[in-house]
């Protein structure tokens, strides 16, 4: 579980990437909350910006699990709405940026 | 020019980059990209907030997302192409929607972007935004059928090659055989779409029903004598231009339908229950003022602000007099080049004197057309002034004007006349004429009579 995945950022972004990755934490709390309330319209919004932001910072999986959860809340798919915050919530905790051309 | 060269000039004089978002971290990732790259980066994080800040900040390049609560891109865009309808503005959108890419390409946007963007894709299409008229085809395209020297015509050619490159609809306004056809092809052929059909239509030489069939096509058996179904003009240009020539002439009727393909790029045939997607650029030209028609309600108005998003005037020929010698140049080395077992032709000096003063109302084509008489007719090399007199009164161009352009010509000849026995007297001149010194002042000026002209130069000296 411990284990770090590492990502490699272009060195011109290194001065925003704690600022980015502190707002995806936030987003984190945003999804939980509103999945528990079933304010499915929020889990689609926040899924469309992080598949909008990720990539472009160097974070592909972002991109992937924002696309996913995008997905999953216009199909009402709440299990796989689940596992994807989960997901997310998990790889925050392991990435590790390195940052390099 | 090279990339070093590029990026060195850049740094010297950074064009302005108006980057608009309401996500805060696109809007830091864009920027951080965009100040690497050299530009002057400014942000909003609203269309209200850009629309504020562009009148101070004059940016050179607009990028905005196009979806924001307050003012979306595509209003942003619409706002700021009525303060400038040449600004280049880069559309970016996390949803890939075809009918919105191709609004935004229509209304005159230089790129659509998807999110997640690429950083070398952003850069890329901004530069090409910046520099569209050093593209090689859009040179090539305007330098094979325009020749001028004038200041009006580069002008003119200027404002065209920026709106090439896109599918900004453009209308062109200029007095029939001005060569407003041969700017809407030079505009094609100039564009991406040059691969593709452009198709010309003259909108005043069929009647209503068989221009709406012309247009938009009509099944077997819509009305009698739809024999076949005919697939129509907007489905042929799919994917390349449509120019409608005299649009003014257009019937009301037709202008409805013509404004709802502008509006949702769907065409529906005449005695059809499906609409197709098209995908066309349209460019618009009329010999008419438009603006009075409107006002006349003989054209709607709501068509006229969606064909006339960026607005072209070509001058008459008169008002370029100076771009005569290099036409009468090239069209007859053009001659030569048609016919060369015949003998070179040129024009006697008193004959080119002549061409160079002559009204024009039938502008280039009927130079061309007098051209074309003149090689054909003339017995000798040098083509003598006489020759060049009856070219110009024979040619229908000149003998069948308007009311409103005969008027106009009698007017001005009178004037000229009246001036001529005053020498330049402008208070005799008016009393002659029964009318006041101010009006008489203004007759002058509407029709470009300089009263310095005539007085005697004894005088003056």
């Amino acid at each position: 579980m411990s284990q770090t995945i590492r990502v490699s950022v272009d060195p011109d972004l290194e001065a925003l990437i704690p600022g980015f990755l502190q707002n995806r934490h936030t987003d984190v709390v945003k999804l939980q909350d509103a999945l528990a309330a079933g304010d499915l319209a929020t889990v689609q919004s926040i899924g469309h910006m992080l598949k909008g932001v990720g990539g472009g910072y160097g974070f592909v999986r972002i991109t992937e699990l924002g696309a996913g959860l995008e997905a999953a809340a216009r199909d009402n798919d709440r299990d796989a709405m689940d596992r994807q915050i989960s997901e997310l919530a998990q790889y925050l905790a392991q990435v590790e940026v390195i940052y390099e051309e | 020019m090279t990339e070093q060269q590029a990026s060195e000039q850049q740094q010297a004089n950074p064009a302005t980059v108006l980057l608009v978002d309401d996500d805060d971290d696109i809007l830091s990732l864009l920027s951080v990209w965009l100040d690497k790259a050299g530009y002057d980066v400014q942000t909003a994080t609203s269309g209200r907030e850009a629309l504020k800040q562009f009148d101070l900040l004059r940016p050179q390049l607009v990028i905005t997302d196009l979806f924001m609560d307050d003012l979306d891109g595509m209003a942003l865009l619409t706002r700021v192409h009525q303060a400038n309808p040449l600004l280049p503005v880069i559309m970016l959108s996390g949803k890939a929607q075809i009918p919105d890419a191709i609004k935004a390409t229509h209304l005159g946007s230089a790129a659509f972007l998807t999110k997640p963007v690429q950083r070398q894709e952003l850069l890329d299409q901004a530069s090409r935004a910046l520099n569209r008229a050093a593209d090689p085809y859009i040179d090539a395209a305007f330098s094979q059928g325009l020749i001028y020297k004038s200041s009006q015509m580069a002008e003119l050619v200027e404002h065209a090659k920026l709106v090439a490159d896109s599918d900004i609809t453009v209308f062109i306004q200029g007095e029939t055989g001005t060569g407003k056809e041969v700017l809407a092809r030079a505009i094609h052929d100039a564009s991406p779409r040059r691969e593709q059909p452009f198709i010309p239509i003259n909108c005043g030489a069929f009647p209503e029903q068989l221009l709406e069939s012309e247009l938009f096509g009509h099944e077997k058996g819509a009305f009698t004598g739809a024999n076949s179904r005919h697939e129509g003009l907007f489905l042929a240009a799919n994917g390349g231009t449509l120019f409608l020539d005299e649009v003014g002439d257009m019937p009301l009727q037709l202008q409805v339908k013509l404004l709802r393909v502008l509006q949702d790029f769907q065409v529906r045939p005449v005695g059809s229950t499906r609409n197709y997607p098209v995908d066309v650029r349209v460019i618009s030209a009329t010999h008419r003022n438009l603006a009075q028609a409107v006002k006349a309600g003989e054209f709607r108005e709501d068509l006229y602000y969606r064909l006339n998003v960026v607005p072209l005037k070509i001058p008459s020929l008169a008002e370029r007099r100076e771009d005569i010698s290099v036409l009468i140049d090239h069209l007859l080395q053009a001659h030569q080049r048609r016919y060369p077992n015949r003998t070179r032709r040129y024009f006697a000096p008193e004959a080119l004197d002549y061409l160079a003063t002559a009204p024009w109302p039938g502008n280039v084509r009927q130079l061309i057309n007098m051209i074309e008489q003149c090689c054909t007719l003339s017995r000798t090399e040098a083509i003598p002034l006489s020759l060049v007199q009856r070219a110009l009164q024979d040619d229908p161009a000149s003998r069948i004007q308007t009311l409103k352009e005969a008027k106009d010509t009698f007017e001005r000849n009178y004037l000229l006349s009246v001036m001529r026995i005053c020498t330049g007297n402008v208070a005799n001149a008016a009393r002659i004429a029964g009318r006041n010194r101010t009006e008489f002042y203004k007759l002058l000026g509407q029709h470009d009579i300089d009263p310095a002209q005539f007085r005697d130069r004894n005088n003056d000296d």
